[in-house]
């Protein structure tokens, strides 16, 4: 059991006799530190998309499917392919990797875990912590070096995200994969 | 399908956790949903003591009681009194309901005669633009049940905001007979305090913020009253108020230069409005009377429960830009700045906006007059509420 705080783009979970893959979480806190976590959901079984909500203390069963190491190949609208250390091909359909989409990138060598069920890949996660170049982003405008100061910054493959105001443009930062957040610069 | 004997009422279940806030707000709205869409309510409540706090003729002792036409439970663990599935199911402030609930509902989900009841978390009151989009979404249970997340809020697309029909009337009439605020000051026993003085509520958390404010009004040109209850807010004045604080009593005034402090008795909710109402300036805390001092069309401080990492201070900027988004940039940003200095209990700048604030209090008492007016769109909270669950 998970509870929906530790839920996870590319996780399957399990809910009224149905799995579910998580393709999208949201966590947002509502008062006195409760966490809300608004998720994107996929039925496995029926193709149907719902978007629910749920406590952040929740707990939910997080399904055990088959699952493979792989990385990133080649996009083949509208597939995205991966490949295992077998160089066996995996077929993921963009709107089942979620969140993930944003951090795609031709040449992108981290190992990503491909979850299956039936023989299909249905899921994609991306390790927690990723590193991207960030593309494109406005000069320092107050000096700031205490990494509290944020601003607007667009990284390879088009994502944006809020970043520290000492990040230059091609400098290569850390994201929280969980979270969509800028960790430090890498 | 559902037939003649299931029963109609709804029940809301409230977990007291912070004496007045909680409860204020499921007994405001329990009172609301009786008088004005006669529904029978039944609002289980597992600290009656402090619900007497601003109910007094309640009974903490007696399991099953009612006032105002709503039922009142006594809600114990185990329950002592059965649980009888009504048409809706409120969990007020996501907490936990008893376990006797749970598997009533399962029971009625498994007979096909019975219909569950409609089963909604009644949120915390944000202004922050996400809520919109989690505003009446369903939670997917394990059971097969589904729960669905009611948010109070300021826009079309939330739940909207708790205030009784009548409240604006009753309001402009009290406000236009200055003689009721002052029977009302005679009646809490407050004495000294002339037409040309400025009374300001206190019912703040703890803050250095506040004892510097004290400080400021005792060595106002004006005679400044501030009438605070005792708890929390008074705690934080030891040091202008010393030994006195621990023997305070309700009725009691301490003099400190042009500053009159008066201990406040606990009052009814009428009451406290009334009092608000009265009050040249509000300071309140939490989410019920926040939500009251903006009814009361007078200026005030929102002093937000404070959260880890500083994120009440996201929600305090969300309602500030939404307040403001009306209000010249001066003013706006005097306001704003004043409530963030108080909430950051920042010493200093809270006395610097705060006489910035004397600059523009005309504009700002206009706009808090028209504030209620624009807050609540086309619908109160209840009304939105009553049309989910007939949409549902």
């Amino acid at each position: 059991m998970k509870t929906a705080h530790e839920i996870r783009p590319g996780n399957v979970i399990m809910l009224d006799g149905s799995p579910w893959v998580v393709q999208k979480t949201e966590t947002t806190r509502s008062g006195r530190n409760a966490a809300i976590v608004k998720m994107k959901l996929k039925n496995v079984l029926q193709d149907s998309t719902t978007e629910t909500t749920f406590k952040g203390e929740d707990k939910m069963d997080d399904i055990i499917l088959d699952r493979l190491d792989c990385t990133y190949s080649y996009y083949a609208d509208p597939m995205y392919v991966f490949m295992d250390a077998e160089y066996n091909q995996y077929d993921v359909e963009a709107e089942n990797l979620g969140d993930a989409v944003a951090y795609i990138v031709d040449g992108m060598e981290d190992t990503c875990q491909v979850t299956f069920y039936e023989g299909k890949a249905i899921s994609v996660e991306l390790p927690t912590t990723i590193v991207r170049e960030v593309t494109y982003t406005e000069p320092s405008a107050r000096g700031d070096t205490s990494g509290k100061v944020m601003k607007p910054a667009t990284i390879a493959g088009g994502a944006t995200l809020s970043v520290a105001d000492f990040v230059k443009t091609g400098d290569l930062i850390e994201i929280d994969t969980r979270t969509n957040e800028f960790k430090k610069r890498a | 399908m559902t037939t003649n004997t299931q029963a109609q009422h709804w029940d809301i279940f409230c977990a007291v956790v912070d004496n007045y806030g909680d409860i204020g707000v499921t007994w405001r709205l329990a009172k609301q949903l009786s008088a004005e869409y006669q529904l029978t309510i039944h609002l289980w409540v597992d600290d009656l003591a402090s619900f007497s706090h601003i109910l007094p003729a309640l009974d903490p002792s007696l399991p099953q009681q009612m006032f105002n036409g709503v039922t009142i439970l006594k809600w114990d663990q185990p329950l002592s009194i059965g649980y009888k599935p009504g048409t809706v199911l409120i969990e007020a402030f996501a907490c936990d309901l008893p376990r006797e609930v749970f598997e009533q509902i399962e029971n009625c989900r498994q007979r096909d005669t019975f219909i569950p009841p409609l089963w909604l978390n009644l949120e915390y009151l944000s202004a922050e633009p996400w809520v919109e989009g989690c505003h009446g979404l369903p939670s997917l249970q394990n059971s097969g049940l589904k729960k669905y997340f009611y948010f109070p809020g300021f826009t079309k697309k939330t739940g909207g905001l708790i205030c009784e029909k009548a409240l604006a009337s009753e309001r402009d009439q009290w406000q236009s007979e200055p003689q009721y605020r002052q029977q009302l000051f005679a009646q809490l026993g407050l004495e000294g305090i002339s037409d040309a003085d400025k009374v300001i509520s206190v019912f703040s958390y703890e803050t250095q913020a506040l004892a510097s404010l004290c400080q400021q009004w005792s060595q106002s040109e004006l005679n400044i009253h501030a009438l605070i209850p005792k708890g929390r807010s008074l705690n934080c004045l030891a040091s202008i108020m010393g030994a006195e604080l621990e023997a305070v009593q309700a009725g009691q005034a301490i003099q400190y230069g042009a500053l009159t402090i008066h201990i406040l008795p606990m009052t009814d909710q009428d009451g406290y409005d009334r009092l608000l109402w009265s009050c040249d300036f509000n300071i309140v805390r939490g989410e019920d009377s926040f939500l009251r001092a903006q009814w009361a069309a007078k200026p005030f401080i929102w002093h937000i429960y404070p959260q880890e990492e500083d994120y009440h201070l996201i929600k305090l900027d969300a309602f500030m830009q939404v307040y403001c988004n009306n209000l010249s940039p001066e003013i706006a940003s005097t306001w704003q700045a004043l409530n963030l200095a108080f909430n950051q209990g920042d010493t200093k700048r809270v006395i610097t906006h705060w006489e910035r604030l004397n600059l523009v209090d005309l504009p700002l008492q206009q706009h808090a007059k028209q504030w209620p007016i624009d807050a609540l769109i086309d619908a109160d909270l209840a009304r939105r509420l009553v049309q989910f669950v007939k949409n549902r």
